[in-house]
């Protein structure tokens, strides 16, 4: 078995894809079209095209206990999943200026350092640097 | 603050309060990073640290939650893929990123990727010749 990918859960797929895209950085790996207007969509990151995928999932809009328990990781501030970045800082930097929104900035934990932003998608995502 | 920013709070101050310790194994875990081509032996690695070999191997293992010899093994092989992805030989990889058998650099590639280095190398660049094509 092999882990190949990660789910998150996305209340607007395309405005997911942009957010994703356009301010994260990451590409369009796959998009197959499916019923109701739903769509299987996955991102990689620039550099590392061959390595997992994020599939954006419109879970909430259709089971509702996923919806639910979005919004209480949303309201406790608990992000949903984390990425990682060589440097939090230049990252924090970089997506202030494109009016992301950070309810953590980056801080200093033991042998790491992150940060949290918002995806406007329903999900806080956690930034992180290995030091 | 959040209940996730509390949290976090709480368990820093009761995983994270040393930061000597803390400072001892980000200097390491540098160490590693900027001469992992070298032979590192962990005696010398305890001895620019000022501390015992063993104790240097348990925090680096309680912070990181690898060995330092794991995480070097690591280290080496992510930057075995990005030679041979640029075209350096296997034989050249191999003594590059530190190793200093052969057989021993194959088979630990091997274990780690799934694939042996040529064949990873013939597939990563056979891949970007498809690239230039289609």
């Amino acid at each position: 078995m092999k882990v190949t990918l990660i789910s998150i859960p996305v209340r607007d797929q395309e405005k997911a894809l942009k957010f994703y895209t356009e301010k994260l950085g990451f590409l369009k790996k796959k998009d197959v079209p499916l019923e109701g207007g739903n769509r299987w969509l996955t991102l990689v990151s620039p550099e590392w095209q061959d390595g997992p995928e994020l599939l954006l999932e419109p879970a909430p809009n259709h089971f509702e206990p996923c919806k639910v328990f979005q919004d209480a990781l949303m309201e406790a501030g608990f992000p949903y999943t984390q990425f990682d970045v060589d440097n939090v800082d230049a990252d924090y930097d970089r997506l202030i200026k494109l009016g992301v929104e950070f309810s953590v900035k980056p801080t200093k934990m033991g042998t790491v350092k992150f940060a949290v932003f918002n995806d406007t998608c329903g999900n806080n995502i956690q930034i992180v640097e290995t030091l | 603050m959040t209940f996730y920013q509390t949290e976090i709070e709480r368990i820093r101050k009761i995983c994270y309060s040393n930061d000597s310790q803390i400072e001892t194994v980000i200097a390491t875990r540098n160490y590693i990073d900027n001469n992992y081509d070298k032979n590192l032996k962990l005696d010398f690695l305890s001895h620019i640290r000022f501390t015992s070999k063993y104790h240097l191997l348990r925090l680096f293992k309680r912070y990181y939650g690898q060995t330092p010899r794991q995480y070097l093994t690591d280290k080496r092989i992510e930057k075995s893929k990005d030679n041979l992805k640029n075209g350096m030989t296997v034989t050249e990889t191999c003594f590059a990123v530190g190793f200093e058998s052969l057989g021993s650099f194959s088979k630990l590639f091997k274990t780690k990727t799934g694939k042996s280095p040529s064949a990873f190398q013939k597939e990563q660049l056979s891949r970007s010749k498809l690239d230039l094509e289609f």
